[in-house]
């Protein structure tokens, strides 16, 4: 199937709007092919009025024949004006109808493809970088949306005015029209490639753009070793390469733009010369009227761009096929993790969660992340897990919200496998932390309140008051209204953490997990905030991950994890016993919190 | 910032300094004036000659001198073409070799700014600044004045063709011309604006995607694809609707064009057909009309455009020019002092020293950073830094590189105020191992002599054997040529140690300065770590900012540093005896390595 045949659909439904355009695009063509006859028409009627005037040129009739030539031509011009008139009339329609069709499909296509990748599990952003998507979404389908509008509108004019100017011609004389038309396949085959040089090119000047910004980048951000290394003129010598390469692309590309002009001059201007040199042999013989080389010089003039617009078409669907394929992969991905809505069938959870001999590999990886974990979290209690980086907690306790699917194992809410539950009610009744904190720019009630819609701002409060986070909003000057990220201020690590907990908390989640979510705060702020959830003890379900022994300390059970296994497992208590990975990790952070005591 | 460069139009000062860039390229410049001069003469002639052919060679039946005027037409289509596009590539040329030159001068001037500079600007601004504010003058650089001088002579060109032909026809084509003019400039305004809103839409678009892919897992997580769904439609739509009004303006002005060259079709036919009547036209001069009404509007849409191009590219200019004005660089000595026999002597005499430029010197209680701070370093001793968070240890590294000026006090090498030093020869026996190893993309190779072409494979090879990271660079599948930014390709926080302190030694500088990491390492590292450490110490000066048990035990000097001020100053056992805040840090701080 060809890529572009997927908008065939897009076509139907706005046919209300394209059946109108394309017949618009033949009125206007049509009126617009009308001027050049009347042109002819009142060009030689000026000879026989000549000679009219003459014959009667002191007669009485003088003055009668003035007033009719001088109607005749007032005529003629008006003529020309109000067919100038329907042609611009019904272009202007063609234009808004065709052109705006168009942004509507690119509307639906944009929805379409925002609404899949919504609906796309954690795997399929593993496999694509993000500005890859965001050029799927924008530019990928800006070049279909050209294709779906201009490139149908361009082709449909053109081959009405090929068409009809054609006719025209033909009739007139075949002779001299297949001159005149000698130098237009030419300009159809030499805008196509020129259009497609520009094309390959720019991409290539848009590469090096992209080279020659990251090399600022770079030597700015590692600005403090250049210094110290005294490396300054060779980096601008290396910069100095870099601006000059993409001078170079430049000017390839300025090449084949230069080219552009010269096109259209020699070949229009070709084809004029044409029609006057074999034009005015034929008036010679009488074959035509000079009348008709002014007719033929307008038709040329009229012809251009159409078929210009060949050359130009054939490169849009080029680029719009490429760029629908891409569209077509999103489009065609399977979640792998299907989304199920919540029922009115689907007990409430309660919160107990059991891990049985989970095992997980990622794609790229030859050791497992997850290897033959099994443990149970009693509704109502807390685990906390502890263990290098890489150990594999992150992904422990992703399977929990199912960002990720166990491969052996099973997982289970409630005693019920996991992948048995809707999606939909799992993640309702988790509060989930993730370990890089996320916010959206937009205020810090609206972040905070992302996590439950409909939220009154008491509650917004009372989850900021939770994460230990309501006095930094008094303090800004716009309180709760606060602009976090690119257009407000710029929260301090710990502010967007404690944000990101307030944003989890305010669900009121049977299931809380804090994946290294106090890693930012100071231990005066990690103990205020385990003081609130400590009142929630007993009706929810915590999990815990912390790189901090004060964090974990008084979790129901810990389990130490490395390299995927569990190597230890107990109490705080038992496991300072066991003098093992935990008692050496208490022990060090225990000399540590005296060190900021100190201070 | 745009929007005050939109409405004050053109400053030509600011253009004028724009121009400047073209000097050095002046000779080439006329040659594009000559160039654009010559295709804008023949453009016009063109159709003067088509006339000329039609009134005499066609209306008297001469074959023979039918097809003399058409090569003589065919010739000047060629050279137009020929010309036009000489003209087109040489202006880019000549743009782009001064967009080349402003480009590497603001780099290099940038780049030759001190710390205090990027302290107070987001490298993202400059970034812009280097690159897409002065892509923005490229247009001006090219095409702008020769394309614009170029317009306008064709305008001239045409009307004076028409005149000569016959002033009374040309009087009436021209007359539609106000009507173009006006309905030219009222629609660049209006897509000037439906354009602004829509580049807001389309940025508002760009960054809810970008954020909302970013955070795909949050926006899943909390159960929010329909209310997400709900705004991105809503943006979406607001973007769709933008689009939408500037295709009106679109759809209004083609037509608008069309219709006004239509009306000068019409009067000529009119106007023209009854001169010809009375003989004061011919049907050569009809023809020729035609044809020069649709040629004059070409040149008028042309110079709508480069006024927009000039206007916008002011905004770009300011902020260039604005940076290029601003010079924070390290004052370079005048008359550099002799720096006669490189031994590493370090002297910090009574120090003084804000991040804040417009301190008080003389103000004591002012935000010091570091207050009267001395201390002596003898050659091949090594000084160690220790101190809590914030209490300045980073700023003596810094001022002893001359990253920043001292306001108080003076800082010698070799008894040499390093103020009296060139730079370059300072930080030449200054080498620099920070904690957080900056790796630039690149090879292993390179990240190891930042591209000094001086450094051969023998010397870099020895280097890495006494350090010991031969070991790990050759296990790499290239070695020294593997690409530190390939995909899966990660070096562990030893390895990054490793090719920092080998960037040191192969630079061999006489003063070594580090700034220790604090993570931790497994103790195999740690072991070949020390032992790299020894080797680079051997022979030099150092000041190390401690993290390190063993640093500050075999340090020949040990700085505690409390709030800005030395504390307490002596060798480790020496500090350890006098039971002071060293021996609390040391009992906190280190001693839990000793038992590792």
């Amino acid at each position: 199937m060809h890529p572009l045949r997927r908008l065939n659909t897009y076509y139907w439904r706005y046919r209300r709007l394209f059946i109108p355009g394309l017949l618009c695009a033949v009125a206007s063509a049509v009126f617009s092919i009308i001027v050049p006859m009347v042109v002819r028409q009142a060009i030689d009627s000026v000879p026989r009025f000549v000679a009219t005037y003459r014959a009667f040129q002191g007669t009485q009739l003088e003055s009668f024949v003035y007033a009719d030539a001088f109607a005749t031509l007032a005529v003629f011009g008006t003529i020309i004006l109000l067919l100038s008139l329907g042609s611009g009339l019904f272009s202007f329609l063609m234009r808004q109808t065709i052109v705006v069709a168009s942004r509507h499909i690119e509307f639906d296509l944009r929805n379409q493809l925002y609404g899949k990748l919504q609906a796309l599990s954690h795997d399929f952003y593993l496999k694509h970088a993000t500005g890859d998507l965001i050029t799927r979404s924008t530019s990928d389908i800006e070049h279909v949306r050209r294709y779906i509008g201009p490139a149908i509108m361009y082709t449909t004019r053109a081959l009405v005015v090929i068409l009809t100017a054609l006719s025209v011609m033909f009739w007139i004389s075949p002779k001299l029209t297949w001159y005149t038309l000698i130098p237009m396949p030419f300009l159809a085959v030499s805008v196509f490639f020129v259009a497609r040089m520009v094309h390959v090119r720019s991409d290539e000047l848009q590469q090096q753009y992209s080279s020659l910004t990251s090399r600022v980048q770079e030597a700015l951000s590692g600005i403090r070793v250049l210094k110290a290394y005294v490396r300054e003129e060779s980096e601008a010598v290396a910069f100095d390469a870099e601006s000059s390469d993409y001078r170079a692309r430049s000017l390839k590309l300025a090449m084949v733009e230069a080219a552009w002009r010269p096109v259209f001059v020699t070949l229009v201007g070709a084809s004029t010369l044409i029609v006057v040199w074999v034009g005015g042999s034929l008036t010679m013989t009488g074959e035509i009227t000079i009348g008709n080389i002014a007719e033929y010089i307008i038709y040329v003039a009229l012809m251009t761009w159409p078929v210009a617009a060949v050359g130009f078409v054939i490169t849009m669907i080029q680029r719009a096929s490429a760029s629908m394929i891409r569209l077509n992969e999103v489009f065609d991905a399977q979640p792998s993790i299907p989304f199920e809505p919540h029922t009115e069938y689907t007990p409430a959870i309660e919160g107990r969660i059991t891990f049985r001999n989970a095992c997980f590999r990622h794609a790229d990886r030859e050791e497992k992340a997850l290897d033959d974990i099994s443990f149970d979290v009693p509704a109502g209690s807390t685990l906390a897990i502890v263990g290098r980086t890489g150990s594999g907690k992150t992904t422990l306790v992703e399977m929990i919200p199912r960002l990720l699917d166990v491969q052996e194992g099973v997982v289970e809410i409630d005693g019920k496998d996991i992948r048995e539950w809707p999606l939909e009610t799992v993640r309702t009744a988790i509060g989930y932390v993730p370990q890089d904190v996320f916010l959206f720019s937009d205020t810090v009630a609206a972040n905070i309140a992302f996590g439950q819609m409909e939220a009154a701002v008491a509650e917004v409060e009372e989850a900021a008051r939770e994460a230990d986070l309501l006095e930094n909003i008094v303090d800004f000057r716009e309180g709760f209204e606060t602009m976090v990220g690119e257009r407000g201020i710029t929260l301090s690590g710990g502010q967007k953490q404690r944000t990101s907990i307030a944003r989890a908390l305010i669900r009121r989640p049977r299931i809380l997990i804090l994946d290294d979510a106090l890693s930012a705060v100071d231990v005066n702020t990690e103990r205020t905030i385990l003081g609130h959830l400590r009142s929630h003890f007993g009706q929810r379900t915590v999990i815990i991950v912390s790189h901090r022994v004060s964090a974990v300390q008084d979790a129901d059970q810990i389990i130490v994890l490395d390299e995927g296994r569990i190597i230890e497992r107990g109490t705080h208590a038992e496991l300072v016993e066991r003098k093992g990975f935990y008692a050496a990790l208490h022990h060090k952070q225990q000399l540590e919190q005296e060190v900021e005591a100190f201070h | 910032m745009s929007s005050k460069a939109d409405t004050k139009g053109i400053d030509t000062r600011l253009l004028g300094r724009i121009v400047s860039y073209l000097m050095p390229y002046k000779g080439w410049v006329f040659l594009a004036f000559i160039t654009v001069m010559t295709a804008a003469y023949l453009d016009p002639l063109v159709p003067k000659l088509v006339q000329v052919t039609i009134d005499r060679e066609i209306v008297n039946r001469d074959m023979d001198g039918l097809r003399r005027m058409i090569g003589i037409l065919f010739a000047l289509l060629a050279a137009e073409g020929f010309l036009s596009f000489v003209n087109a590539y040489l202006t880019q040329w000549i743009g782009q070799q001064a967009i080349f030159d402003l480009r590497t001068k603001l780099y290099r001037h940038v780049q030759r700014q001190s710390l205090r500079f990027f302290d107070s600007r987001p490298i993202g601004q400059l970034i812009t600044r280097v690159t897409s504010d002065v892509e923005s003058l490229s247009q001006v650089l090219s095409a702008g004045v020769v394309t614009i001088l170029g317009d306008f002579f064709k305008l001239i060109f045409i009307a004076w063709f028409m005149f000569v032909l016959d002033w009374r026809l040309a009087l009436v084509t021209i007359s539609v011309m106000p009507i173009m003019i006006y309905a030219t400039f009222w629609f660049k305004r209006r897509v000037r604006d439906a354009y602004r809103d829509t580049r807001k839409q389309v940025a508002r678009l760009n960054s809810f995607l970008q954020e909302h892919v970013m955070g795909m897992r949050i926006v899943q997580l909390f159960g929010r694809e329909d209310e997400e769904m709900r705004r991105f439609t809503g943006i979406n739509d607001d973007h769709q609707q933008a689009h939408i009004r500037t295709i009106f303006y679109f759809a209004l002005f083609w037509p608008m064009v069309d219709l006004v060259a239509s009306a000068a079709l019409g009067l000529i036919i009119w106007y023209g057909g009854l001169s010809a009547m009375q003989g004061g036209v011919t049907i050569g001069v009809l023809i020729a009309f035609i044809q020069y009404a649709r040629r004059f509007f070409e040149p008028i849409r042309n110079l709508s455009d480069q006024f927009n191009t000039l206007q916008s590219a002011m905004a770009g200019a300011e902020r260039i020019f604005g940076l290029l004005d601003t010079d924070m660089s390290i004052p370079e000595t005048d008359e550099p002092a002799e720096w006669p026999r490189v031994e590493g002597r370090i002297e910090f005499e009574g120090v003084w020293f804000s991040y804040d430029p417009d301190v008080d010197p003389t103000d004591d209680t002012a935000a010091w950073i570091l207050k009267d701070v001395s201390f002596t370093v003898q050659p091949g001793h090594s000084l160690a830094i220790v101190g809590a968070t914030g209490a300045g240890k980073t700023t003596i590294i810094n001022l002893l590189l001359r990253f920043y000026d001292i306001q108080r006090g003076q800082i010698r090498v070799d008894g040499v105020d390093i103020t009296h030093l060139p730079l370059s020869v300072l930080r030449h026996h200054v080498g620099l191992v920070l904690q957080d190893v900056f790796l630039f993309s690149g090879t292993v190779r390179d990240n190891v002599t930042l591209r000094n072409g001086d450094l051969d494979d023998e010397t870099i090879r020895r280097a890495a054997d006494a350090i010991g990271a031969s070991t790990f660079i050759d296990r790499l599948s290239k070695g020294f040529d593997q690409d530190v930014r390939e995909r899966g390709m990660t070096l562990s926080h030893g390895q990054r140690q490793l090719l920092s302190f080998l960037r040191a030694l192969v630079h061999d500088p006489k003063i070594l300065v580090l700034d220790e990491a604090t993570s931790s390492v497994d103790t195999e590292t740690e072991e070949v770590i020390q032992r790299a450490l020894t080797t680079l110490m051997k022979g030099r000066t150092s000041i190390a900012i401690a993290h390190r048990l063993s640093t500050v035990q075999h340090a020949d000097q040990i700085l505690v540093m409390h709030r800005g001020q030395v504390r307490e100053r002596g060798t480790h056992q020496q500090l350890i005896a006098s039971d002071g805040l060293y021996r609390r840090l040391y009992e906190l701080q280190y001693k839990e390595q000793e038992a590792a």
